[in-house]
């Protein structure tokens, strides 16, 4: 697969699993609309490698963004938990 | 005082010491390294100790309850979250229903990683027996950004 330089895969982690979603995305897609069609793809199963899971909810995840570099020669968005801890 | 963290393993043993650079009194930040830890040996993994400044049987703070809920729901299980004080350990896990529905109990026979945790934590300040440990604990951080 050849990636547009404005382009990126979705990388998405949810109950134990791992997948990408099927298309591309714009690699400057706000995060909101990043977290709504992950939440929409995980909710009807359209990732590969991730059941679907009618109550997933990602407003506690991170969209991290990585540029392509050598080792990955394309844009990739991360969606993962949120990782800070406060105190009291 | 700066909150520090600790990686668990189902043997009790650290697996990996969060100490960022960026910690302070208030928290600890967030960082990809940290999930990529959890989750690379999310087989291993018993659950997360952090330290909260005071004294006292600590709480969570709603910042720690979003963040546990958060990691499990991407795990696909629960695991145990330890919140260490001063002088007090709880351990909390989800009893539900609802998302951020966790019960803390405290811990009276305090594992050894908590003392780590505890001059990881405080290092610099000589109160009640912690003593300074700058330069020794060195070889326990191994956090890196990438």
């Amino acid at each position: 697969m050849v990636f547009a330089t404005y382009e990126a895969r979705v990388n998405i982690t949810w109950n134990g699993q791992n997948g990408d979603l099927p298309d591309t995305v714009e690699f400057d897609t706000a995060d909101r609309e990043v977290r709504r069609w992950v939440t929409e793809a995980v909710r009807t199963g359209g990732v590969p490698g991730i059941g679907p899971d009618g109550r997933a909810d990602f407003a506690d995840f991170v969209v991290d963004r990585f540029p392509a570099n050598e080792n990955r020669p394309y844009n990739l968005i991360q969606v993962r938990p949120k990782t800070p801890f406060g105190g009291c | 005082m700066k909150e520090a963290g600790v990686v668990i393993d189902h043997q009790g043993a650290p697996l990996f010491w969060h100490f960022p650079p960026s910690r302070t009194t208030a928290g600890l930040p967030d960082s990809h390294v940290l999930w990529d830890i959890l989750w690379t040996a999310r087989e291993s993994i018993a659950g997360f100790a952090h330290s909260h400044p005071g004294t006292g049987l600590p709480r969570p703070s709603q910042e720690d309850l979003t963040t546990f809920a958060a990691i499990e729901a991407a795990l696909g299980r629960r695991i145990e979250w330890w919140i260490v004080s001063y002088d007090r350990v709880a351990s909390l896990t989800w009893v539900g229903p609802g998302r951020h529905d966790y019960t803390a109990c405290p811990v009276p026979h305090e594992p050894a990683w908590t003392s780590v945790l505890r001059l990881a934590s405080w290092q610099g300040e000589e109160r009640d027996g912690l003593r300074d440990v700058r330069g020794t604990s060195q070889h326990h951080v191994e956090w890196a950004e990438r």
